[in-house]
């Protein structure tokens, strides 16, 4: 996969701009995924997301092909949403939490007309539930943990995607899932 | 071992995959003898599962379709190549 995308970089560097769709096809679940993890909206993920492929394709001259595409892609969608989660405002409203888990509640949504499974029911407030506490985590331990369980992305990689010593991120992967812990003991 | 500073430490190295066999060995023997360790270790297990259950995202309808709409106008070169 990573040779069919390194392929579709070297089209769209040519000028051919439809290219660029496979890539943002490939790829556009994990971005989102990332920006709905750090920001907790669903319409600012969506919003940050397209941002970050844009940003891609405008700055693409600027990637490095030796390098692993996702690892810098990435590392665009998270600085985007750091930068966005400075910019709010601290009194942010409940309700925008609740607006953060819209994304799952689509999935119940689409389900089906008749009632949900108790089970399911059961897991979709359980995911709601977790994502709050992912969200609840200071920015710099929730983009650890986003991305430690993204692609089950190793500490280097991190360290990569966050510009930071892997030795850093360590710590916090390690801070932000004793957090958790705490947290989700009792579920 | 100290339970609070070495035996968790080993164990967020064993879920980060960085743990080598000689201390998984000797995080293994602690277990076995400590249950509050088996106890943290298991909430720690538990608590990565929880997190990667809730991975499944998918981007909004249309996603693809937004980003290439938005994208800027490609270069028209043949103006320079003249």
């Amino acid at each position: 996969m990573e040779t069919m995308i390194k392929q579709k970089i070297k089209e769209v560097k040519k000028g051919d701009q439809s290219a660029f769709e496979d890539i943002v096809s490939f790829y556009q679940n994990k971005v989102y995924h990332i920006c709905l993890r750090m920001v907790g909206n669903s319409y600012e993920a969506e919003d940050l997301a397209q941002e970050a492929f844009i940003r891609a394709y405008t700055n693409l001259h600027t990637f490095d092909e030796k390098r692993k595409f996702s690892t810098w892609l990435y590392r665009i969608a998270t600085n985007l949403s750091i930068d966005r989660i400075r910019k709010k405002k601290p009194d942010y409203h409940l309700d925008a939490e609740v607006r953060g888990t819209e994304g799952l509640d689509m999935y119940s949504q689409l389900a089906a007309d008749q009632a949900l499974p108790e089970e399911e029911v059961e897991s979709l407030e359980l995911q709601t539930y977790i994502h709050k506490e992912i969200l609840a985590l200071p920015p710099k331990y929730r983009s650890v943990i986003v991305l430690r369980y993204l692609d089950e992305l190793a500490l280097q990689e991190i360290a990569e995607v966050l510009d930071i010593p892997v030795g850093t991120v360590k710590t916090r992967v390690h801070r932000g899932r004793e957090a958790l812990r705490k947290r989700l003991r009792h579920v | 071992m100290n339970c609070n500073k070495e035996a968790i430490a080993l164990m967020h190295q064993y879920l980060d995959g960085e743990l080598y066999k000689d201390d998984e060995r000797r995080l293994r023997d602690h277990l076995q003898t400590c249950p509050s360790c088996q106890e943290h270790f298991h909430e720690l297990k538990r608590t990565t599962t929880l997190i990667k259950n809730t991975t499944s995202v998918s981007a909004p309808p249309r996603f693809t379709a937004n980003v290439m709409a938005n994208l800027p106008k490609e270069k028209k070169r043949k103006n320079y190549l003249r």
